[in-house]
């Protein structure tokens, strides 16, 4: 009889011990640790687990402050590589990092996983959200808590955060796909876009900055744009109007495809084809790396897309900022973040955005490093 | 045999205190005690406060716990209602975007609950042929798959739709001291639930269809409308889920709900409600509930890996199902060496 409550007993405490071993295996713990010797509530002696939690950092940083990074899913090399950043730039200035990865990628598992830094108590939080309203009334929460929110990478509804970190913006992107076009055709000849979906929100905008640009400086007046082709991000309906292109343009020179799925296709089309039209665009560099490469054989000299360290890291330097109240997260407010330079808060379509910098250019100097990260 | 749970770890006659705490609803409230001393002295903000604050995004799940209680005592399974609380969720969330007021949108959100449960139980108990996790994954799809064509055509895009109208249900939000409302609200449903489940007719019915069904037929129990009472209480109960859940996310996507069917029967399983039927009750489903939600809330402010807390309960889930046999083999073992 006294076996069983044994059982029972047992039970508790291997749970309780598993539990506390794994606290030791968790990311940075910013909790004081005020009675840890305590835990796995004293039941059974069955203990290495615990001295490993004993030798965890026991409380928060002198500077006081903790600063969360919620990410939008494990496993993702490019949330891994932002969340690096992040915590480069603050453990950089003697501040305590959380990072968190929700359960799964949805804004379901986000929720909970802000709930428990609410309740720790941290200074600000960094999230990168899984939807635009959902975590709308967790984020009102924490703010009413007294903790800094903001965005990088994907936005929440502006409300409920204070300022969000874009990667590129609109301008910026235009601009640098059209220097890229300028640069690849030589400044004069015939080059066309293929886009993903007619009613893409980010692609329309991008290539609306790119016409506005070559028809504001005559420096543009001798490319000319002959088709904005859609691909739909599909990769077969890609390759069909890369096709298409190719053989309604004879003397195109470039083409320029601002969406990842795109820019792949058309890689592979023209490298197969050994095309003499070139290529650039927003892509992966996972994908893009066998196509990249100055000489004949490969179709794409270089391409752009956001670098993802420096984002968090940009996200670190905001965190900081908006916690020593150096800045509000009013339009205009300015700060420096860091060996990234000065930043300065822009109002973008009503909300206040602090935008990265000009895309990440990915060449044949720099593909390999880059191509097993993301 | 109504009652008693589904696993046992002791083999001391019924009645008197020690049976009470050495049985497996006794271990777990024991566990229950030990999860939250284990929390407060991992975590310094292990509060009463913080830990009502955080509870009401999982105790939304555990209003389908007590329906899921009854199919699995049944001896059946239904493993759509996930999905049944996107669609009722997204179709709440539709209506008062259309200009639904309030109260209407909470019914609206029941209701769609309530018929999903009731195909279910249409399906499930006019072709009994068909085995019911087999019904219910072409239900779960099938509601899922209606919720993302309403998304399409009516969401805000991207397979979201968010509710434009929030006062209502930040009231439902609202906490009475530390206690938030779902919480009340949780605690009235299972003691009503529990009551039916041990101490009516209807819930020894229910005992004897998941202990052996044609025994039951031929006692005279009306299995199949039996079973489909069942039904259409876990899907009215999943469209309370919804509704709660709302007040977390003040609106729908398509992963909502997403994993909420294994996570209900895993914590109905941790209770001691046997899947294979018959055996079981809800006071352990409902203490296991309370265990699973105070430890991802206690190593969750630890921020220890959500992946590995989900090993945890995994661990924990599969240790719970192990000790009766555990426990059983250390007692053959005393009899022999004692012969």
């Amino acid at each position: 009889m006294k076996r069983k409550l044994l059982s029972v007993l047992m039970t508790a405490a291997v749970c309780a011990s598993l539990m506390a071993g794994c606290a030791a295996a968790g990311t940075a713990a910013p909790a004081a640790d005020a009675a840890p010797a305590k835990e796995a509530a004293a039941e059974e002696a069955e203990a290495p687990a615990e001295e490993a939690a004993d030798a965890e950092a026991p409380a928060a940083d002198a500077s006081g402050a903790t600063y969360a990074l919620v990410t939008k899913s494990a496993g993702n090399p490019f949330m891994e590589r932002m969340a690096s950043g992040f915590q480069e730039a603050i453990e950089g200035a003697g501040g305590t990092v959380v990072i968190q990865n929700p359960e799964s990628a949805t804004p379901d598992a986000q929720i909970p996983v802000i709930q428990s830094l609410i309740s720790q108590g941290v200074s600000s939080i960094a999230v990168d959200g899984n939807d635009a309203n959902a975590l709308s009334a967790v984020l009102a929460e924490a703010k009413d808590a007294g903790i800094k929110i903001l965005t990088l990478d994907s936005d929440v509804a502006p409300d409920s955060r204070t300022v969000y970190c874009n990667q590129a913006g609109v301008q910026q992107i235009g601009q640098t796909l059209m220097d890229a076009v300028y640069d690849l055709t030589g400044g004069e000849g015939q080059y066309a876009i293929l886009s993903a979906t007619s009613q893409a929100t980010n692609q329309n905008a991008w290539i609306d900055a790119m016409k506005a640009i070559s028809e504001a400086d005559s420096k543009y007046a001798k490319i000319e744009l002959v088709e904005v082709a859609y691909g739909d991000d599909e990769p077969q309906k890609s390759t069909d109007q890369t096709q298409a292109l190719l053989q309604n343009y004879p003397d195109l020179k470039v083409i320029c495809a601002p969406t990842t799925v795109g820019i792949a296709a058309a890689a592979k089309v023209l490298q197969d084809q050994g095309s003499s039209v070139k290529l650039t665009g927003l892509g992966l560099p996972s994908e893009m790396a066998e196509y990249i490469g100055d000489d004949d054989a490969h179709s794409c000299p270089y391409m752009y897309l956001w670098n993802p360290i420096d984002l968090g890291r940009l996200a670190g330097y905001t965190s900081m900022a908006l916690v020593d109240g150096s800045i509000t997260g009013a339009a205009g407010d300015s700060f420096t973040a860091g060996d990234l330079g000065d930043y300065t808060i822009e109002e973008i379509d009503g909300s206040t955005q602090i935008i990265l910098g000009p895309p990440f250019k990915f060449d044949p100097s720099n593909i390999d490093d880059w191509k097993t990260v993301y | 045999m109504a009652g008693k749970s589904g696993r046992e770890i002791s083999a001391v006659p019924e009645n008197g205190l020690k049976s009470k705490i050495l049985s497996w609803e006794g271990a777990l409230v024991l566990i229950l005690i030990a999860v939250n001393i284990l929390g407060v002295s991992i975590s310094p903000n292990y509060t009463a406060n913080n830990v009502f604050r955080e509870m009401p995004r999982y105790l939304a799940e555990t209003f389908m716990l007590f329906g899921m209680g009854y199919i699995l005592v049944l001896g059946d399974i239904d493993i759509s209602v996930g999905a049944l609380v996107c669609l009722s969720g997204t179709i709440a969330v539709l209506a008062s975007n259309a200009g639904a007021p309030f109260i209407l949108t909470v019914l609206i959100c029941l209701l769609v609950g309530l018929l999903g449960g009731m195909l279910n139980g249409i399906i499930a108990t006019k072709f009994t042929e068909l085995p019911t996790m087999i019904v219910t994954l072409g239900t779960q799809i099938i509601f899922r798959g209606i919720a993302e064509v309403l998304f399409e055509t009516w969401g805000n895009g991207g397979g979201t739709a968010s509710m434009a109208d929030t006062k209502g249900l930040m009231l439902l939000a609202k906490r009475i001291g530390p206690f938030p409302i779902a919480f009340f609200c949780v605690i009235i449903v299972g003691a009503v639930m529990i009551t039916i489940l041990a101490k009516t007719t209807f819930g020894r019915k229910i005992y004897a269809i998941g202990s052996n069904k044609t025994a039951a037929y031929y006692a005279g129990i009306e299995v199949e409308r039996i079973r489909f009472i069942c039904y259409s209480i876990l899907g009215l109960l999943a469209g309370v889920c919804a509704l709660f859940l709302l007040t977390a996310t003040f609106g729908s996507n398509t992963t909502t709900g997403q994993g909420f069917e294994m996570e209900v029967i895993a914590m109905c399983v941790f209770g001691g409600i046997a899947t294979t039927g018959g055996k079981g009750n809800l006071i352990g489903g409902f203490i296991a509930a309370f265990i699973i939600v105070c430890l991802r809330i206690a190593l969750g402010q630890r921020n220890i890996n959500t992946q590995l807390i989900l090993v945890i309960i995994g661990l924990m889930l599969i240790v719970s199902v192990l000790v009766p046999s555990i426990s059983s083999a250390l007692a053959a073992r005393k009899k022999k060496r004692s012969a």
